[in-house]
């Protein structure tokens, strides 16, 4: 009875790309910093891939850090740039930016109802001992996009560093880096692999490393290369470069938001200009158990960002734009990709009608 | 046919959810987190059928091969049981939280999981039986559970079905060996799932559930000792009395003034006991003829019961040892349970 399985929970993680595969498994091995030949061998492949991240991200090679992925890049920036400083930040963030936040003397910026952060806001935050700004270049549950250079400039003008987590926004809509200063990307956003990502810092900057132990990654990030990972990252990079499906993928996302918006108390939470984002609601409908539902069905959608699921707490971004603890439950995640197609928005959006008519019967009863 | 199949992570819930699977079933399991606890191994136990260990339920599901979710009911858990087990102590009765979690929690949500998953059915692990919409006791005794259910709304137990009611504890053993759980040989335990050190006066302590401290007395009133809160007693109790004469034990708790009253084992002993807040399952026999069993491992007493609107008075045949107020009194007719309630305070005293 089950059809094929859809996946559509593509910011929590993408499907490798064939194209990807293949070249990890054509990746040399060796270990870059050896002088032999196998590890000159090696070298040349992180380089080759470093040229890639860079051409993707319109910077230097030198200026990207290879990580273990959006995590350490979050961690890395923060850390190593505000260092023991005070931060502006906004309750928006990934779990990975709040984390590295913990300990430092934060200011979060306050949000509008759809997730909006006023430049004036910010402008009024930052204080003379304000060492860094952090804010996503586009959000990961609600798909909300932000103005880097806006924010960057005002930032710039009190002195203090700007960094973005652009792990969603990469990929998938244009990506100016120009006025910033560090921005984190990971490979798996964009049909790469797991456990390897970059952050990108701006040539000149000083950063302090998480881990030391090793002269990699130009003293900034010490620890053997992930070789095999690195080279798909760039793969990964490059196809990401020279083509693009988000205009496919915005029409998809416009049908499955036109479906969605004609249950019955359904409502989109935020302001979604992410091409594959759409964060939505139904009234009486508990998330988790429409999410379940749907997987029932063969349809893989998420109720937040996949690092909070599992437990029951309201998504803090949900609440942070006035939602209630309890319409914030209601809240289930859409991330469409470059292999969604219209069926598949077809089936999903006919099934989710079902499915939350069933969930509202229940909790009704 | 999709069956929701509610796991604790231990043996008896993984064999009824491999059960149903071999037997063709549409199988989704469920684990409730109820606690934030440190998962430990096997020790994270329960008398009824607490979260030992929502990985073990995970790793159950992905070896038989069907889907397994979590359900998080920490916070309701937090309100309905762990508040209530420490207000309990606190007011000197002796609280069993197995009974409230199934009469408070556990079903409600699992059996609106089943609906909005369209399953059409709730099984769980519990050893008691179900036939023409009486709750009967397991044919295994040593194992039944039906105890515990008595404050489960009827309406939810249409909707719910126990596999292993009619299977003995060996039996079940063995189809997990059989189906190769990963938790086959896990040990049963007997703490409270939220307090799995078993360490209940640091529990209380640490949640404002500690009692008064007090003075010890005996059947004259006259003062034997002192103790440092009630929460340490329950009436029946002997240990952390002073050893003076006979064998003493606790007969009452007084929280208002924190006193604890003891006596010989004859002090102990009820002709009838008050019930209060009773849930009815069945309609009370008319010859008010029942079974009282008020604690899970107990003997049922006969009993006739009387009904008045402030509770239940059950006056046994022969005089039983007193259960300690706050403890579920369950009546049984033959095999089935009729209802049940929480031993009153003013039990005390009727002699």
């Amino acid at each position: 009875m089950q059809r094929g399985r859809i996946y559509l929970d593509h910011n929590a993680t993408t499907p490798l790309r064939p194209e990807v595969r293949a070249a990890m498994a054509a990746a040399p091995w060796g270990n870059p910093s050896s002088v032999h030949a196998v590890g000159r061998q090696a070298r040349e492949a992180v380089e080759r891939s470093r040229r890639e991240v860079a051409t993707f991200l319109g910077c230097l090679p030198e200026e990207v850090i290879f990580t273990s992925g959006g995590t350490e890049g979050d961690n890395l920036a923060i850390r190593g740039l505000a260092r023991g400083r005070h931060v502006v930040s906004s309750p928006l963030e990934h779990p990975a930016v709040k984390g590295a936040l913990v300990g430092l003397a934060v200011t979060y910026l306050p949000v509008g109802p759809r997730g909006e952060i006023a430049v004036d806001d910010l402008r009024a935050a930052l204080r003379p001992d304000t060492a860094l700004v952090t804010l996503a270049a586009a959000n990961h549950e609600l798909g909300n996009v932000y103005p880097l250079e806006a924010f960057a400039a005002v930032a710039h003008q009190a002195g203090a560093l700007f960094h973005t987590d652009a792990v969603q926004a990469a990929g998938r809509i244009p990506l100016d880096l120009r006025a910033v200063d560090a921005a984190t990307i990971s490979a798996h956003k964009l049909h790469g692999p797991p456990g390897v990502g970059a952050l990108y810092l701006r040539r000149g900057l000083d950063i302090e490393p998480l881990m030391t132990g090793g002269h990699q990654e130009r003293e900034r990030r010490a620890g053997t290369e992930n070789l095999p990972g690195i080279v798909g990252f760039g793969e990964a990079c490059r196809l990401a470069r020279i083509e693009t499906a988000a205009d496919r993928i915005g029409y998809l996302r416009a049908q499955l938001q036109r479906r969605l918006m004609d249950i019955p108390g359904a409502r989109v939470h935020g302001d979604p200009q992410l091409p594959g984002t759409l964060n939505v609601g139904f009234d009486g409908a508990d998330g988790q158990l429409v999410m379940v539902g749907l997987d029932l069905e063969g349809i893989c959608v998420s109720t937040g960002s996949a690092c909070t699921s599992g437990s029951l707490s309201p998504s803090p971004v949900l609440l942070a734009l006035g939602l209630t603890a309890a319409a914030a439950r209601q809240a289930v995640r859409f991330s469409l990709g470059r292999d969604t197609t219209e069926e598949d928005i077809d089936r999903a959006a006919e099934v989710t009608a079902q499915v939350v008519g069933r969930v509202r019967a229940a909790e009704a009863a | 046919m999709r069956i929701l199949v509610a796991m604790s992570g231990g043996v008896d819930s993984s064999t009824a959810a491999a059960l149903l699977h071999e037997a063709g079933h549409d199988v989704v399991g469920v684990t409730l987190k109820l606690f934030n606890a440190q998962g430990t191994a096997a020790s994270q136990g329960g008398r009824c059928c607490s979260p030992r260990d929502i990985e073990d339920a995970r790793a159950t599901a992905a070896a038989v091969g069907f889907p397994h979710y979590v359900l998080d009911e920490t916070e309701a858990f937090s309100r309905g049981v762990i508040d209530d087990f420490v207000a309990e102590y606190r007011a000197g009765r002796t609280p069993n939280p197995c009974v409230r979690c199934n009469e408070r929690l556990k079903f409600g949500p699992l059996v609106r999981f089943a609906r909005a998953i369209g399953a059409a059915t709730l099984a769980t692990g519990h050893y008691a039986r179900l036939e023409g919409g009486r709750l009967l006791r397991a044919v295994d005794r040593e194992k039944d559970q039906s105890y515990f259910l008595f404050g489960v709304r009827p309406e939810l137990l249409a909707q719910v079905r126990f596999p292993l009611g009619d299977l003995c504890k060996d039996d079940v053993r063995a189809a997990a060996r059989r189906f190769h759980l990963p938790n086959c040989d896990k040990p049963d335990s007997q703490e409270i799932c939220f307090i799995p050190d078993g360490d209940h006066r640091a529990f209380l302590e640490a949640r404002g559930g500690a009692g008064r401290t007090g003075p010890i007395v005996d059947e004259t009133g006259a003062q034997i000792g002192a103790h440092l809160g009630t929460h340490h007693f329950t009436v029946g109790q002997r240990r952390g009395l002073p050893a003076v004469g006979d064998r003493r034990f606790v007969v009452r708790i007084d929280p208002a003034t924190g006193t604890v009253h003891t006596g010989p084992r004859e002090a102990l002993a009820r002709q009838r006991l008050k019930v209060t807040d009773v849930r009815w399952l069945e309609a009370p026999p008319a010859d008010g003829r029942v079974d009282v069993q008020i604690r899970h491992h107990g003997a049922a007493n006969p009993a006739v019961i009387t009904c008045a609107d402030d509770g239940v008075t059950a006056v046994f045949d022969r005089a039983i040892d007193g259960g300690a107020p706050g403890q579920a009194a369950v009546f049984f007719r033959d095999e089935g349970v009729v209802g049940g309630g929480w031993i009153a305070p003013d039990s005390s005293g009727c002699l």
